[in-house]
């Protein structure tokens, strides 16, 4: 046979070339992607049947906004943040200089009142030392009736003067009393034996009572409590006392067992919930506290966890078993 | 087996022909008798439209006569399916065309091995054959030509040679040389007598060519459906170099 | 035989070629076409491939598409976590947003929220960055390719935005802390990144805000008994990775029309396939007829023809597809690196192929029938 010619060969060849390139086409497929590993590993409930609820952590007292008795300017700050501080103990103190003038004066008025009873006592012992003279004359008409009377008015007059002096001195006394109570009522202190949580007094602001946020967020830390809110559709699976877990939101590795606390009995509009920063309310929750060793746990109160409870075995979703 | 000389090759007793039906029917042939001998080169001669294509048609059983008998080497063509016709005409039969109908895309030697290739024998050897059968129409030398690269004569030598590779026992040649010039018509019937009338083989050339009725052995003259007469040529044998 | 039908076929070389050609035309044509319609459905399921950690996704029944904005509760998620056989549960929101680039540009975008805490949903390939950058103040990501196509500054900036760069998301500040990369959206709007929390304060305010909730299915339990426990407890569509893919193309390739059109202009690929390779072909045997006459005149059979004429009708089209896949193929390279639609799956070149055996051997037939009807006699006609 001749020796293949440029035509008998060249469409073959294109075929081939052609088929190469679609079976390298289909080949290759569309452009494929890896799937993205997340940043964190999700948590995962450990209980064959669950409840879940986002929880938010908080002190076993519950947080508690210290709140200033009296409007004034903050002159000092006897905490910081994060300190552990004993029941009484002072927190802040609102500018006392005004009520220290008024407790010195005061006081001067005290000293006032108390010369003016010793005044009125020596007042009173000249006045009964006079009328004693008249009376133990013994010839009567030595002195004038009038005079005995006249001696006998000052007498009086001098004993009720002394009186007046010394409910003048006790008023005085009252009110320097009062002045040092309103004095250390600048003085803010723990009610609670805690945690400073949040220090929003700083020296030199002014404070009015319950406005704006609490100057400091107090709370007992030793145990913390994660207050869990629990759909009310899921909520009739809940039963009080169950075990729960809660994970740290971040990292589901990390995770504590909790003990039940208990139930706020009124369910409330959802409020804080799942990072949603304009958090609007859409359903209705039922708020269950359960308690943790703190030390268990790299947290803070305020932080979300996520909560796993165990459920009883959905009951309540199967029809009754006819008793045999 | 092969047949005496005594029976005709080709026997034809009151051959007709009908195209068409009724009002348009045509009458192409309406009684011929003939016999050809093997080893015999007849002519069939005569105006256009007289009926010899329609003859040789029905000889080489490619079409069907409409009445009479007509036997090719004692087999009844008409009793014959047409894929035993076909099967038939494949072993016994080769054709040389008037416009030589080569294959255009195939080479000499190709043309020319094509009946062996019908015929089922193996590539390698048709063409062995066939080049040989090349060398014996003198176109040793033009076997990988194209068609369209030889010239009229050498074509039809081709279109012989294709039409003998597979030694069939007639052959049929329609107007062989009427695309030819007269010297190359001439080197051509040369060539058909020299290798193609042998061997008990009967020829059967249709042509109104005068100047190469002296190659025939008898020449059948036909007008009108109708063998009109059958001259025998005895001059044919020895005018033409063997 | 069979070298003498390759040979008739290949011997008028200008028949010949055209064939071929006209077939490989008609093979591109189906080919690119389908092929375009393919990667058009593939890129309606881009987002959800490209999301594709969890198992089942939560979503309002309403929900048409991945792109359909319909909420749900946020406490969706609580009730789901609640279901046995869930591993987890993530909220992801999904919305389009306008934004303002820094020149004054408007765009619109949409605004993808990934959970604060995992950032679960995250696009395959971080770019420039890491992950973790998705937690930085007001940080978004934004696509990584040809960011000059859906993210350019028009209005004097005369750049993409970039990493660095501040926009406003619905009137607040956004940062492009990083990029990423990810599969070709049919969606023009650039995709853009960021965590949940931060996509809800962008966000308009809505009542309900909650796009999806990506699920995960607990290893060893089966996916459909725990999505009927999902649909059961929450109410919602529960849907996997394939049905939301599924039901995201039928319903943009539907409203769109974009099947339809496809759809016919696949149809036209084998119509016009069709005729300019049937034609061709059956011209080219009736060409031949002469040759076949002579054929037959010599004892080829009729079955001896057919395979002849099936051979040749096989060789041109298995030729023609060759080279129409080919070309095809390599305008498929070049449309994709323009990030347009094209998506050529083994079934689509299978189906050009189904198609142009069917038109050849069509061809192949009707030509056959003229050769079967020939009467070998007609040899002596010259």
């Amino acid at each position: 046979m001749n020796k293949p010619r440029f035509s008998q060969w060249i469409v073959p060849a294109l075929a081939g070339v052609g088929l190469s390139a679609m079976l390298m086409t289909v080949a290759a497929g569309d452009k494929t992607f890896p799937v993205a590993a997340p940043l964190a590993q999700p948590a995962r409930p450990p209980f064959a049947d669950t409840v879940s609820g986002a929880g938010l952590v908080e002190a076993s007292t519950q947080n508690l906004a210290v709140a200033a008795p009296l409007a004034g300017v903050i002159t000092r700050v006897h905490v910081v943040a994060g300190q552990q501080v004993a029941a009484g103990a002072p927190l802040f103190t609102l500018d006392e200089k005004p009520l220290a003038a008024d407790i010195a004066a005061r006081g001067a008025n005290v000293q006032v009142a108390d010369a003016r009873v010793s005044e009125a006592e020596a007042q009173r012992a000249e006045a009964d030392e006079q009328l004693a003279k008249v009376r133990s004359l013994a010839d009567p008409r030595a002195v004038s009736r009038e005079e005995i009377v006249r001696r006998e008015t000052a007498a009086h007059a001098a004993a009720s003067r002394l009186k007046m002096a010394q409910a003048a001195l006790a008023q005085a006394r009252a009110q320097l009393k009062q002045a040092q109570v309103d004095y250390d009522r600048l003085t803010v202190r723990a009610p609670v034996a805690g945690e400073v949580l949040q220090l929003n007094a700083r020296l030199g602001e002014y404070l009015r009572p319950g406005e704006g946020t609490p100057p400091v967020i107090l709370g007992d830390t030793r145990t913390l409590h994660v207050r869990v809110d629990v759909d009310e559709a899921d909520a009739w699976r809940f039963k009080p006392g169950a075990r729960a877990i809660a994970y740290l939101r971040g990292n589901a590795a990390i995770s504590v067992p909790t003990t039940f606390v208990r139930i706020e009995p009124y369910v409330t509009p959802k409020k804080s919930l799942t990072g949603a920063s304009t958090e609007r309310v859409d359903t209705r929750v039922l708020q269950v506290l359960f308690a943790f060793d703190r030390a268990a746990l790299p947290i803070f109160v305020g932080q979300q966890m996520d909560v796993f409870i165990e459920a009883t075995a959905a009951a309540g979703a199967q029809p009754p078993k006819p008793q045999s | 087996m092969k047949p005496s000389s005594n029976t005709p090759a080709v026997a034809c007793k009151a051959v007709t022909r009908v195209y068409g039906e009724g009002e348009t029917a045509v009458q192409a042939l309406r009684g011929i008798d003939l016999d050809i001998q093997s080893c015999e080169l007849m002519m069939l001669v005569g105006p256009s439209g007289c009926g010899k294509t329609t003859l040789i048609s029905i000889i080489a059983g490619i079409l069907d006569k409409t009445d009479g008998a007509c036997r090719v080497f004692g087999d009844d063509l008409a009793a014959m399916s047409a894929a035993e016709r076909t099967l038939w005409r494949r072993e016994n039969v080769g054709f040389v065309f008037q416009a030589f109908n080569l294959m255009p895309a195939l080479t000499a030697v190709e043309n020319v091995a094509i009946p062996l290739l019908i015929n089922g024998v193996p590539r390698s050897q048709a063409l062995e054959r066939a080049g040989e059968m090349l060398a014996r129409v003198g176109l040793d030398n033009r076997r990988h030509s194209l068609p369209s690269q030889l010239s009229g004569g050498q074509q039809q030598r081709v279109a012989i040679g294709r039409a003998l590779v597979h030694a069939p026992r007639l052959v049929v040649c329609d107007e062989p040389t009427s695309a030819l010039d007269h010297e190359t018509g001439h080197q051509v019937m040369d060539v058909l007598r020299a290798v193609a009338a042998v061997d008990d083989r009967a020829l059967v050339v249709v042509t109104h060519d005068a100047r190469i009725f002296n190659f025939a052995d008898r020449i059948a003259r036909m007008d009108d459906g109708r063998i009109t007469d059958i001259t025998a040529n005895a001059a044919a044998r020895e005018a033409v170099p063997a | 035989m069979n070298s003498i039908a390759l040979k008739m076929l290949m011997g008028d070389k200008l028949k010949y070629f055209g064939l071929v050609a006209g077939i490989a035309f008609a093979t591109m044509l189906i080919l690119q076409q389908s092929s375009i319609l393919v990667g058009f459905a593939r890129q309606t399921g881009a987002f959800i491939r490209d999301t594709a950690q969890a198992d089942l996704w939560i979503m309002d029944p309403q929900v048409r598409f991945s792109q359909d904005q319909v909420p749900v509760r946020g406490t969706t998620i609580q009730l789901a976590r609640g279901v046995p056989g869930v591993d987890w549960a993530l909220p992801l929101y999904q919305g389009f947003l306008r934004g303002k680039m820094p020149d004054g540009t408007r765009f619109t975008m949409i605004l993808v929220g990934l959970d604060d805490a995992t950032l679960m949903g995250a696009p395959p390939v971080i770019a420039d960055g890491t992950l973790a950058d998705l937690r930085r103040d007001k940080a978004v990501f934004i696509q990584a390719d040809k960011p000059e196509k859906k993210l350019m500054m028009k209005r004097g900036g005369n750049r993409p935005l970039a990493i660095g760069d501040r926009f406003s998301a619905n009137d607040q500040e956004a940062v492009v802390a990083g990029t990423y990369r990810g599969r070709e959206s049919f969606f023009w709007e650039p995709v853009v990144y960021t965590t949940y929390s931060r996509a809800l304060q962008y966000a308009p305010p809505e009542r309900n805000s909650l796009a999806f909730i990506l699920v995960k299915v607990k290893p060893g339990h089966d996916l459909q008994t725990v999505k009927a426990a999902l649909e059961d407890r929450t109410g919602l569509a529960v849907r996997t990775n394939e049905e939301f893919i599924k039901l995201t193309a039928d319903y943009i390739l539907n409203t769109t029309g974009i099947l339809v059109n496809f759809g016919l202009a696949v149809a036209l690929g084998v119509l016009i396939g069709s005729l300019v390779a049937g034609q061709t072909f059956y011209n080219f045997t009736l060409d031949n007829l002469r040759h076949y006459g002579a054929l037959k005149a010599m004892g080829v059979s009729n079955s001896q023809l057919m395979g002849m004429v099936l051979l040749q009708a096989g060789t041109v089209a298995v030729l023609g597809y060759g080279v129409g896949v080919g070309l095809g193929s390599m305008m498929g390279w070049i449309v994709a690196s323009q990030g347009l639609a094209f998506s050529m799956p083994w079934y689509v070149p299978a189906f050009a192929f189904t198609a142009i055996i069917s038109v050849c051997a069509l061809a192949a037939w009707l030509s056959l029938r003229q050769v079967f009807k020939l009467e070998p006699a007609v040899v002596f006609k010259a």
